[in-house]
């Protein structure tokens, strides 16, 4: 599968480098070929996604170095999905560069599946796990979208505020358009962390008949869905509009790398996912 | 060949010069006409504006000096003027130098306010007054269409018109930055002043769907509102109209605060914090300043709007930086194809001239040969084009094909003795 994901991970670095070169000169032609370098690496992306499972008849998201390359991949989806609705292409700056990190370091990191596949193998806990990691992969990326939108919120908003406009802003979306892409993002990731969690309780009820086992990771997943469920409730009570929304978008994801990263330092049986 | 341009523009004229040697536009057709003899001016175009006025021509690489007297001549005896008494106005360029003026002046990038987008149109206006007047021919075709097609490649791929540098236009760029269009927003002008009424016009143009206006003369308010095809607001209920507004653009002669903190807050609320947009162009201020910490406000007053147009003309600026580069390859390009389009005389006077050594031949020749039939005449006339092109077409192939080489067809022209494409010879035969 090597050759395949480097074809991938060059394909991502080529539409990444041009997203950043397209947006500094402002130029049609590059974005082109971000775009076609983004297709195919997708398309490269997918099908060796797709050979994964059906190869070695494992759902691809077990390990970190799984996991990252399906976050990668969803990623590109939700970057896709902001494209065709609202043609933000400056969101691929930030987008296109994180995910080809993240398919460096699935490729060049060295380990194996830390779930032993057989903890799946009880009557169902074998669609509900990987759905539950599914679901939460693709939450991620949403909440990663209302991030970089409320950080693009909140640079013209300043810049607004003060009159004085940097080179940033004649090639951001306008402000209406970040408003949309964050609380249409922070919906949908909601709805997915939701169902997530939701999986993860009935798979761990499956396996040992507890809903909740008071774990880190539980802990912050459940701050985490707090957190977006008030950004939505105070957005649609119009209460929190505009820039306090969008720190609650900013907050809202360092709080979701640490829900993913942070409990593998205190002891935690969830590890990825 | 030489492409000659002289003119003045807003850097080496003032205006009092400027307007004496501009051209009206019933007087364009007969200048061209008298601008070019046919002889030593082959073609002509007059662009004449407010900011500019340059002669751009054609003349035989031999007639320059000719050439340029004669433009000079005619740019003082056509508007009267006594003399050199202007030369010292003049800028004159050649060659490849009055290409890269003209495709300078097309793109904007001499313009006084750089990356104004009227200067084209103005280039193309003077363009078909040259066709109509029947001065433009081979070379100005080829020099004005690639002078678009600069122009268009700057505009599309530099920022050189991206930002606004009016007032009137900031009030769309800004709107368009907040609300992303402007389609579904609604204005509100408070009072009216001719910067208003531009700004609100800029936005209907941009799309606005409804734009009311209230005044403190109920009868004012009617009046604009006739004028935009908008609605009259009684001035009393302006907190209410706030609310409905998206953008509100205020320029009363009032001397206090029109709109106070806790209207606009009110307005706010009642707007679901939906954003809002002020504009202040009144002086004194009619906004209070203290709505700007507002959150979901953004208001911007006269001297805000003019430092975000002083800095946006520095932008401009340095896009121009990048634009002169896109000029500068263009100029090297037309440089190649013009020296193509030099290339067909060539070719066919070449071609001319070895049948006429081979028909010089048989004519030398034709006495021993005796009564021959017309069939047998001809025959042998076909034997020797026949035999001529043959020969010769590998050699005008290869001249074909390195056109872009101006030496190497120097040098074939030279060896078969041929006169320079200045010389009326090889022309006319094209022509």
């Amino acid at each position: 599968m090597k050759p395949l994901l480097l074809a991938v991970l060059a394909a991502y670095f080529v539409a990444a480098i041009h997203s950043i070169l397209a947006f500094v000169n402002k130029r049609r032609a590059l974005q082109r070929v971000c775009d076609l370098s983004l297709i195919v690496g997708f398309t490269l992306h997918t099908t060796a996604l797709i050979a994964d499972w059906v190869i070695d008849r494992r759902y691809p998201l077990l390990s970190l170095r799984e996991t990252l390359s399906f976050l990668a991949w969803t990623v590109v989806a939700a970057y896709a999905v902001v494209l065709y609705r609202y043609g933000a292409y400056a969101l691929g700056v930030i987008a296109l560069p994180l995910v080809s990190l993240l398919t460096f370091v699935s490729i060049f990191l060295r380990t194996g599946p830390t779930i032993a596949v057989e903890q799946l193998s009880g009557s169902s806990g074998r669609w509900l796990f990987p759905l539950h990691t599914t679901l939460l992969t693709f939450a991620y990326a949403a909440f990663f979208v209302v991030f970089v939108s409320s950080v693009m919120y909140l640079l013209q908003e300043r810049e607004l505020k003060l009159k004085t406009f940097s080179a940033f802003f004649h090639r951001l979306p306008s402000l209406t358009t970040v408003n949309d892409i964050s609380t249409t993002a922070a919906t949908m990731g909601l709805t997915l962390l939701t169902l997530g969690i939701a999986t993860g309780m009935l798979w761990s009820a499956s396996r040992d008949g507890r809903l909740w086992h008071n774990d880190p990771k539980e802990v912050f997943a459940l701050l985490t869905w707090l957190l977006y469920l008030g950004l939505l409730v105070y957005r649609s009570t119009a209460r929190w509009r505009g820039r306090r929304a969008a720190w609650l978008g900013v907050l809202g994801f360092l709080l979701v790398i640490f829900t993913f990263l942070g409990p593998r330092l205190m002891d935690s049986y969830h590890v990825f996912g | 060949m030489a492409i000659v341009l002289i003119g003045v523009n807003h850097k080496t004229a003032p205006v009092e010069v400027r307007e004496l040697l501009a051209f009206s536009e019933g007087a364009l057709a007969a200048g061209l006409h008298q601008l070019v003899d046919g002889e030593i001016l082959r073609e002509g175009l007059i662009v004449s504006t407010c900011n500019r006025v340059e002669v751009l021509s054609t003349t035989g690489k031999d007639q320059l000096q000719q050439g340029t007297e004669r433009i000079r001549d005619f740019l003082s005896r056509s508007h009267n003027i006594a003399g050199n008494s202007f030369s010292a106005h003049f800028y004159q360029h050649v060659d490849d130098q009055a290409v890269r003026h003209i495709f300078r002046v097309a793109s904007s990038l001499d313009s006084m306010v750089v990356g104004e987008p009227q200067v084209l149109g103005q280039v193309r206006r003077a363009y078909s007054q040259a066709i109509e007047a029947g001065t433009a021919g081979r070379v100005l075709n080829r020099l004005v269409h690639h002078a678009f097609h600069v122009a268009k490649r700057v505009r599309s791929e530099t920022g050189i018109a991206a930002s606004a540098v009016s007032i009137s236009y900031m009030a769309v760029e800004l709107g368009k930055k907040i609300f992303r269009s402007l389609e579904g927003c609604s204005v509100l002008l408070i009072g009216a002043g001719e910067m208003a009424e531009l700004s609100a016009r800029h936005l209907m143009n941009a799309g606005v769907a409804r734009v009311m206006v209230t005044n403190r003369t109920a009868a004012a308010a009617h009046r604009l509102a006739r004028d935009f095809g908008g609605e009259a607001a009684s001035f009393d209920a302006l907190a209410d109209h706030l609310a409905e507004a998206d953008i509100i653009i205020c320029s009363t002669a009032a001397d206090g605060y029109v709109v106070t903190p806790e209207m606009a807050a009110a307005a706010l609320n009642r707007r679901r914090n939906r954003p809002a947009f002020y504009i202040d162009i009144s002086v004194p201020r009619n906004v209070d300043p203290a709505i700007g910490k507002l959150p979901n406000l953004f208001l911007f007053d006269i001297d805000d709007l003019e430092s975000v147009i002083t800095s946006n003309i520095r932008e401009r600026e340095h896009e121009a930086q990048r634009a002169e580069l896109i000029v500068d390859s263009e100029v090297m390009q037309f440089e190649q194809a013009l020296r193509a389009l030099d290339i067909g005389p060539t070719l066919a006077a070449l071609r001319q001239k070895l049948q006429d050594i081979a028909r010089h031949e048989l004519e030398r020749q034709r006495s021993r040969l005796g009564q021959l039939s017309a069939e047998q005449e001809n025959a042998i006339d076909a034997l020797l084009v026949g035999t001529v092109n043959k020969i010769s077409h590998p050699v005008l192939n290869h001249l074909r094909r390195s056109a872009g080489n101006g030496e190497s067809i120097q040098a074939w022209r030279e060896i078969f003795g041929l006169e320079t494409p200045d010389g009326a010879t090889a022309e006319d035969i094209d022509e």
